[in-house]
C-alpha cells in the first residue's frame, strides 16, 4: 500500500463567495477502498467541499492531490485559478462525479451518454467503449434502456445511468453529489443499492448524502460538516451511533 | 463635412415620410391584429375561419408581391368597383389610389397578421382567473376587457409587439420600389446620379438604426410600465 | 414528355396570360429563387457558427465587432444593403476593367453577397441564443468529465444548440425566402421578377402576382413542413416518452 499513490487528497480548503467564507481550511484523504460520507445541514458547505475537489470551484486556498499529483495554482486578476488547465483536464478524467441532477446529456440516448468521455476523453476505440458501457447498463439495471433519451425515463432511472456514465471512465475516485436528493422517495432505493454495491466491490467513494442509513452502513469513515467546519469526524458507529457535538446530535434527531 | 451634392433636403423628406408611414401602418397593424386575435379565438366558425386563412395567406406570401398586388391591382380593382356603381346607380366617384395610402394599407395589412398571432398568445397567457373575478365582482365583458384583460395582455405582448415593429419598420423600405419617395428612393436616386452610393446608403442605414434603438429604448420603458407588479417575482 | 407538353398546351389554349412561354419564365424565376435562397442560405450558416461561438468570447475585441455586424444587418433593410453592395461595386472606379467585372457583372453575385451578409447575421444571433441556454448542468457535467472547452464545444454544446435552434431557423429560412423577392429590384429574373414581368407585359396584375403568391405559398409550406418533420426527428429526446 506504501507504494501506491493516495487517490485524493485535499488540504486546507479554504473558499469564499464575496465576503461569505464558506469552507473553512477542510481537509481529507481518500485511500483505496473509502467510502466517506459528507453529512451536514443545507449551507454546511458539504457540496461546495466535494466540487472543489474537482475544480469545478476553485479554492481560494488548499491544495489537491490526484495520485499523487498536485495541481498547480496561479495568482490572476480574477483570484486564483488552476496554472495548467490541461493539468486539471487530466485529473478530472481520473475523478468521476454524479450529480444530484443527474445532468446526463439530453441529445445523446444514454448508451451515447456512456460511452462519450471514454472514447473522447480516454481515447478508448469505439467497439471496446460500447461493449465496456453495455456490461455496466446492465449492472445498474438499465440493459434494456441503451437507446432511451434521458427525458424518456425516470430520475430514478436517469441517476442509475449516470452512476453508469461515471463508472465508465474506470474512476480512481467516484464523487457523489446528493445523488439522491432530487428522486421521488420510491426511486431512492434503486440507487443506493447500486451505490452500495459499488462501496461492496471496493471502489473508492466520497459521497455528500442527506441519507444517514447510507452513512451508517456502508462508509468508512462519516465527516459532519457545520459552517464550512468539521465539527466531528471518525468511523460511522463513533460519529453517529456516539455523537460529542450538541449540534450533532440535534442534526441526527428524528425530525418531527 | 460630407458632402451631399443638395440631396440633404429631400433625404430629410424621405426619413419623414418613413416615420409616418411607419407610424400609420403600426396603428393600422394594432386595429386590425386586435380584430383578428379575437376573431382567432372566438367561438365563430366563419370568424375563426377568416382569421386563420388571413394570419396563414400574409405570413406566407412575400410583402414585396402583396405590396405589388395591392398597388397595381388595387387601381384595377377599385375601377371595377366605381363603374359598377355609375352603370347601375349612376354614382360618379373616382378614387386614385395614391402609393402612400396604398402603402400603409399593404403593410398595416401583413402586420396585422403578424400582431394577430402575437396578441392572441398574449391573450392566451392572462390567467384565467383573474377574468373570473373581474366576472365576479360584476364586471360586463368590455369592463373586463379594458380593465383586466388588455393591460394584463400588454405586458405579455410587448415582446412581440416590439419584434414586430422593428420588423416593419424596416419593410416600410419596399415602398421604394413601388414608387414612393421615402428616404430609400431618395438615397437609390442619389447613388445613381452621384455615383457615390456608399454616402448616401451609409446615411439612411445609419437613420434605420437610430429609430430603431430609440424605439427600443421606448419599448423598454413600455416594458417596465406594464410589469408593474410583476418586477419582484420575476 | 411530348404529351404532356400537348396536354398543358390545350389546357392553355383558352387564356392568353398563362402561355407556355409566360410559365417559362416563373419556371426560371423559381430556379434562380431557390438558388439563391438556397446558396445564400447554407455560407450563411457555415458563416454564423463561428461567429456565434465569438459572439460570447470574453475577449470584447472578439465579440464587439460581431455585436456590431448583427446590429447593422439586423438593424437595417435588406434593400439597403442590396443597394449598397450591388451600387457599391458597380461604381467601383475602374471595376469594369479588371476579371473580377466577368463575376459581378451580373446582379446575381452582389444579391447573393447581400443576402449571405444578411441571413448569416440573423442565424448568428439564433444559434447564439440556443448555446447561451444550454443547460447548466450538462456543462458541468462535461466539465467534470475531463472534457477541454473546444470538445465540450463540439460533442455537447453545439449539437445541442443546434436542435434547440431549429425551429427559429426554420423561420429565418422562410424570411429569407419571402425577403428573396426583393432581387428582382436589381433586374434579377426571380420569381416576383417574372411576375412583375408578366404584369408589365398583359397589364394582368391580379393574374401575375395571384399566381406568383400561390407558388411562394407553397415553397412556404414546404419549408414549414420540412421543418416540423426535422423537428419531429431532431427533438424527440426532449419529449417526455408517453406512457
Amino acid at each position: 500500500m506504501a507504494d501506491t499513490p493516495i487517490p485524493l487528497e485535499v488540504r486546507n480548503i479554504t473558499k469564499r463567495f464575496g465576503d461569505a467564507e464558506v469552507l473553512k481550511g477542510l481537509s481529507l484523504k481518500a485511500h483505496k477502498g473509502d467510502v466517506i460520507t459528507l453529512i451536514g445541514a443545507s449551507g454546511s458547505g458539504k457540496s461546495t467541499f466535494l466540487r472543489c475537489m474537482n475544480l469545478l470551484e476553485q479554492p481560494d486556498e488548499g491544495d489537491v492531490i490526484v495520485h499523487g499529483e498536485e495541481i498547480r495554482f496561479k495568482q490572476t486578476k480574477h483570484g486564483r485559478e488552476p496554472a495548467d488547465w490541461k493539468q486539471v483536464v487530466r485529473m478530472r478524467a481520473k475523478l468521476s462525479m454524479v450529480f444530484q441532477s443527474f445532468n446526463l446529456w439530453a441529445h445523446m440516448t444514454l448508451l451515447e451518454n456512456v460511452i462519450e468521455a471514454p472514447i473522447h476523453v480516454l481515447g478508448k476505440p469505439r467497439k471496446e467503449a460500447i461493449g465496456h458501457a453495455r456490461q455496466l447498463l446492465e449492472r445498474v439495471g438499465l440493459g434494456e434502456h441503451a437507446d432511451y433519451y434521458p427525458a424518456q425515463m425516470s430520475g430514478g432511472q436517469q441517476q442509475r445511468g449516470a452512476i453508469a456514465r461515471a463508472l465508465a471512465m474506470d474512476p480512481e475516485v467516484m464523487l457523489f453529489d446528493e445523488p439522491t436528493s432530487a428522486l421521488d422517495p420510491e426511486l431512492v432505493g434503486d440507487v443506493l443499492k447500486v451505490m452500495r454495491d459499488l462501496a461492496e466491490e471496493g471502489r473508492t467513494m466520497i459521497v455528500v448524502t442527506h441519507e444517514m442509513s447510507f452513512a451508517r452502513d456502508v462508509s468508512s469513515q462519516v465527516i459532519y460538516l457545520h459552517q464550512g467546519r468539521v465539527e466531528e469526524a471518525g468511523p460511522p458507529d463513533e460519529v453517529l451511533g456516539n455523537p460529542s457535538s450538541e449540534r450533532l446530535k440535534q442534526f441526527l434527531a428524528p425530525k418531527h | 463635412m460630407i458632402d451631399l451634392h443638395g440631396y440633404g433636403p429631400r433625404l430629410a423628406e424621405g426619413a419623414l415620410i418613413t416615420i409616418e408611414l411607419a407610424v400609420l401602418s403600426l396603428i393600422l397593424a394594432i386595429v386590425l391584429g386586435l380584430l383578428t386575435a379575437s376573431a382567432k379565438m372566438s367561438r365563430n366558425w366563419l370568424a375563426h375561419r377568416i382569421g386563420t386563412v388571413y394570419t396563414t395567406v400574409i405570413r406566407g406570401v412575400p410583402d414585396l408581391v402583396l405590396m405589388m398586388l395591392m398597388f397595381f391591382g388595387g387601381q384595377i380593382g377599385i375601377n371595377m368597383v366605381t363603374d359598377q356603381l355609375y352603370e347601375r346607380f349612376g354614382w360618379d366617384i373616382f378614387i386614385n389610389v395614391n402609393e402612400f395610402v396604398a402603402g400603409v394599407v399593404t403593410i398595416g395589412l401583413i402586420f396585422g397578421a403578424y400582431m394577430g398571432e402575437t396578441f392572441r398568445g398574449a391573450f392566451l397567457a392572462v390567467d384565467s382567473g383573474q377574468i373570473e373575478a373581474g366576472r365576479a365582482y360584476g364586471m360586463n365583458h368590455w369592463l373586463v376587457f379594458r380593465r383586466i384583460r388588455f393591460p394584463q395582455m400588454m405586458r405579455h405582448a410587448i415582446p412581440g409587439l416590439s419584434n414586430n415593429w422593428m420588423v416593419l419598420l424596416k419593410t416600410t423600405a419596399l415602398v421604394s420600389v413601388i414608387g414612393l419617395t421615402d428616404m430609400v428612393r431618395v438615397a437609390a436616386e442619389a447613388s445613381k446620379a452621384t455615383r457615390e452610393p456608399f454616402t448616401f446608403m451609409i446615411i439612411v442605414a445609419a437613420v434605420y438604426l437610430l429609430i430603431a434603438t430609440v424605439s427600443e429604448w421606448g419599448f423598454a420603458r413600455l416594458q417596465k410600465r406594464y410589469d408593474v407588479g410583476y418586477r419582484e417575482a420575476d | 414528355m411530348e404529351a404532356l407538353m400537348n396536354w398543358l398546351e390545350t389546357q392553355l389554349a383558352d387564356n392568353s396570360i398563362f402561355t407556355l412561354q409566360t410559365l417559362g419564365f416563373y419556371g426560371e424565376g423559381l430556379v434562380t429563387t431557390v438558388q439563391l435562397v438556397f446558396l445564400s442560405l447554407i455560407i450563411g450558416l457555415v458563416m454564423a457558427v463561428p461567429l456565434a461561438i465569438g459572439r460570447g468570447s470574453k475577449h470584447r475585441w472578439i465579440s464587439l465587432p460581431i455585436f456590431l455586424y448583427c446590429y447593422v444587418f439586423r438593424g437595417t433593410p435588406l434593400l439597403v444593403q442590396l443597394y449598397l453592395i450591388y451600387y457599391g461595386v458597380v461604381f467601383v472606379e475602374g471595376i469594369q476593367e479588371t476579371w473580377l467585372w466577368v463575376i459581378l457583372e451580373k446582379p446575381f453575385v452582389p444579391a447573393l453577397i447581400a443576402f449571405t451578409l444578411n441571413t448569416a447575421a440573423y442565424t448568428t444571433e439564433i444559434f447564439r441564443g440556443a448555446i447561451k441556454s444550454t443547460a447548466r448542468g450538462e456543462i458541468e457535467a462535461a466539465r467534470a468529465y475531463g472534457m477541454s472547452r473546444g470538445l465540450m464545444l463540439r460533442r455537447i454544446v453545439l449539437p445541442s444548440a443546434f436542435r434547440r435552434a431549429l425551429p427559429a431557423y426554420g423561420n429565418e429560412v422562410i424570411f429569407m425566402l419571402h425577403a428573396s423577392a426583393i432581387a428582382s429590384v436589381v433586374t434579377i429574373m426571380d420569381l416576383t421578377g417574372a411576375a412583375r414581368f408578366v404584369y408589365a407585359r398583359y397589364y394582368a396584375p391580379f393574374e401575375a402576382f395571384l399566381f406568383v403568391a400561390a407558388i411562394y405559398l407553397c415553397l412556404t409550406f414546404a419549408i414549414l413542413y420540412l421543418f416540423r418533420y426535422l423537428e419531429r426527428r431532431l427533438l424527440a429526446h426532449l419529449k417526455p416518452a408517453s406512457g
